[in-house]
């Protein structure tokens, strides 16, 4: 599943909960053209859901089952899938393993990044444009043409053992958190810059006044009022950074390490994979995120918003 | 799951704490790994990697058991990693070259020596010879310099297999030559059946048919020298390959591309189709068929080359040049390859391998393994299958787009193999 599609699903069905616009005639949306476009995007939302509720379906039912009578059957019901994968998977082991690089990497990118972006939209050094410049074309680079590099630069690192039991970067969070906060600072003082430069500058201007010191300006200032934009990033990042790929599988060679999403090949055999078993792991790993993004879809409908109006 | 759900507003109450580091570190150390280190005591500790996640199957099993033997056996801890196998093989450059395990799974033939040549496994020269390992299996560790880089443990075959009971109901009998195998396939078309099961929507089962062909129709020298860049893709020879290939396509199952290997294995176990040229893991998706199987090898298409030669891809262990143990993951590595690791191994799981050692005891075989056995010790000549025997990004970018070509495209041979030469020129150099 990819990162996208849980965000991307509830724009139409928001669209289409909204319905035809209450306008009495010769608008934009007149009745008829607000029935066809519920229509249509009523259809594009059906088509985003069905794989999805297609696995979500067939991760209910038998291998077995639907390999003698075929997708289209029905019957074979069963959630044995569902603890086959859950022991399996090992899914227990690898969630723990997220969470200890999730969390950590999502707090260290926000911390630093919102210096960051105090200083960049706080203060006006000859640098500045450039340095957001920086920060945002690291942005655009492919971490694979970084592959290569960060994997020797890690190999070079030494670690002691009790932090590593490699002896370098390779094969410990340690590696992994930096390397997700690495790529997530771009985008995330991108957006807390753009957040703070609409704070009104007599705020400061009194702050100053009162003698407060620009720490004092930056934690009992700033980062009260940027909560909001924050809150947006934290569930942005959570869900980036926990659906983390392709880092987590080249940099992490021991298995026990490995996050729930690349712990998700452990249910594909050598030669032999049960696609209902892989449609409920599947269901498994995305549930957090889901979990995450319902909870909290009003700051990520926002944060989808951050830092258009302003740069 | 309920771990994950941390709430927005711890999250935030995280981020303004100053002393997140501090934090963030301590949750780390915990996590830092609980290996105390190398030697200690008594026993060394080896680190096994093996590419079958913890739980897997019998495979898994297999590997564990045989570590607890060691440790028994050697007081030596084995401090096992295990990783699913497809993770396992893709990274398997960036594991070699950056913390690798002490000894790991791996495959003998081509795969095996690009490391040796590349120095990163470790030569294993002074292991052997190992008691009970055959000629054959010492030539399949052996690499390019003549030293012997990889210690066998298991093969499989891979053949024709077929239902008994649709054979028995049908008066048809395994045939033995090219003239009979015609024949039953033109039978079974007019029975309604399709003769051979296939599907090539992942890329590699194809390959097993290219093999077996090449072998039998240009030898087994032929075939080995050709994946190892020796000869021209081009020419003749791959030309007749594609050709016998083309004229067997019709009894085949129509439209491979859009079928896996999974699916081609029901419509056999299903008895829609008669039979199916695969490894013997073909009895995991034929459910409860499984009993009913049989195979035969592919029938003599040139009688001056025979049918002696067969893909048969063997299993073993290698010794990483990187890993830290070097010593302890030689003993290991040799120990692995006797016949007191195989029985170890087939007494720990519940589906047994074939040892390749032959001092292993064959007890605990079932029918289809105990005739694979055979099959293989008649082969005179045993490859590895195409994946294995060639440079693995030869196979996998080139041959597998280009078989799919063909299947798509059976009449445009002469475009495909120029092609398929062009591409190999510029791999092998």
């Amino acid at each position: 599943m990819s990162i996208e599609t849980p965000v991307t699903v509830p724009l139409p069905a928001d669209t289409t909960a909204a319905g035809p616009p209450k306008r009495a005639e010769g608008g934009v949306m007149s009745r008829p053209r607000g029935v066809v476009v519920t229509v249509i995007v009523a259809l594009l939302a059906l088509a985003w859901l069905f794989p999805l509720v297609w696995a979500v379906v067939n991760s209910f039912r038998e291998y077995e089952y639907t390999q003698a009578n075929g997708y289209l059957s029905f019957g074979g019901w069963t959630t044995a899938n569902y603890e086959q994968a859950w022991t399996q998977g090992n899914f227990g082991l690898h969630l723990r393993n997220s969470l200890l690089i999730t969390i950590p990497a999502v707090v260290l990118t926000l911390w630093l990044s919102s210096m960051v972006a105090f200083v960049l939209a706080r203060f006006s050094y000859r640098f500045n444009l450039t340095l957001l410049g920086i920060f945002l074309a690291a942005n655009l680079l492919p971490p694979q043409a970084l592959l290569i590099p960060v994997f020797r630069m890690f190999r070079e690192i030494p670690l002691p053992f009790f932090m590593s039991d490699s002896g370098s970067m390779l094969n410990s969070f340690w590696g992994l958190i930096l390397v997700n906060t690495a790529f997530q600072m771009g985008f995330c003082t991108f957006v807390l810059s753009n957040y703070m430069k609409t704070l009104p500058h007599e705020i400061y201007e009194s702050a100053e006044l009162d003698g407060a010191s620009v720490w004092r300006q930056y934690w009992q200032l700033t980062m009260p009022l940027v909560r909001p934009a924050l809150a947006a990033l934290a569930t942005l990042q959570v869900t980036w950074v926990y659906n983390e790929f392709f880092w987590a599988t080249v940099l992490i060679q021991q298995g026990d390490k490995l996050p729930v999403t690349s712990a998700l090949n452990n249910l594909r055999g050598q030669f032999f994979t049960d696609t209902n078993l892989v449609a409920a792991g599947s269901v498994i790993v995305a549930l957090p995120v889901l979990v995450v993004f319902f909870a909290l879809q009003k700051q990520f409908v926002s944060g989808l918003t951050l830092g258009s109006t302003k740069g | 799951m309920v771990t994950m759900a941390a709430t927005r507003r711890s999250v935030l109450r995280g981020a303004a704490l100053s002393g997140l580091a501090v934090g963030s570190a301590s949750l780390l150390a915990a996590c830092g790994g609980d290996s105390g280190g190398g030697a200690s005591g008594s026993g060394t500790t080896v680190k096994f990697g093996m590419n079958e996640a913890e739980g897997s199957g019998p495979a898994y099993d297999r590997l564990k058991a045989m570590a607890a033997a060691y440790t028994k056996e050697t007081d030596t801890k084995v401090d096992m990693n295990a990783i699913d196998h497809n993770t396992f093989q893709e990274n398997i450059n960036t594991y070699l070259q950056g913390a690798p395990d002490d000894v790991f799974t791996w495959f003998a033939g081509f795969r095996m020596a690009q490391f040796a040549e590349a120095g990163l496994i470790t030569d294993l020269s002074d292991q052997w010879p190992i008691d009970g390992m055959d000629d054959s299996f010492k030539q399949a560790a052996t690499a390019g310099d003549d030293k012997q880089y990889f210690v066998p443990a298991s093969y499989y075959p891979w053949a024709l297999f077929y239902r008994k009971s649709v054979f028995e109901k049908n008066g048809w009998e395994a045939p033995t030559t090219e003239d009979d195998f015609m024949a039953l396939m033109e039978d079974m078309q007019g029975k309604g059946i399709t003769p051979i099961a296939f599907g090539d929507k992942d890329g590699w089962p194809a390959m097993g048919t290219f093999d077996i062909l090449n072998m039998r129709l240009n030898g087994f020298d032929f075939h080995m020298s050709l994946m190892a860049g020796e000869e021209k893709w081009d020419g003749d020879e791959v030309k007749l390959v594609f050709d016998r290939w083309a004229k067997l396509l019709p009894f085949h199952q129509e439209d491979p591309l859009g079928r896996t290997w999974q699916e081609a294995a029901t419509s056999m176990g299903k008895g829609e189709s008669g039979m199916y040229l695969l490894g013997t893991f073909v009895i995991d998706a034929v459910g409860d068929a499984a009993e009913d199987l049989d195979f035969f090898t592919f029938p003599e298409l040139d009688s001056s080359i025979g049918a002696d030669a067969l893909d048969a891809p063997i299993d073993g262990f290698c010794v990483a040049a990187a890993g830290k143990n070097q010593e302890a993951g030689k003993a290991m590595a040799k120990w692995l390859g006797s016949a007191a690791a195989a029985d170890a191994a087939n007494n720990g799981a519940d589906a047994p391998m074939i040892a390749a050692n032959t001092g292993a005891s064959t007890s605990t075989y079932s029918d289809l393994q105990k005739k694979s056995v055979e099959v293989v010790s008649a082969a005179s000549n045993i490859a590895q299958f195409m994946d294995r025997d060639t440079n693995a990004d030869f196979a996998s970018t080139v041959m597998i787009p280009s078989i799919q070509e063909f299947l798509k495209n059976p009449s445009d041979i002469d475009g495909i193999t120029a092609s398929i030469q062009e591409q190999a020129a510029s791999i092998f150099g």
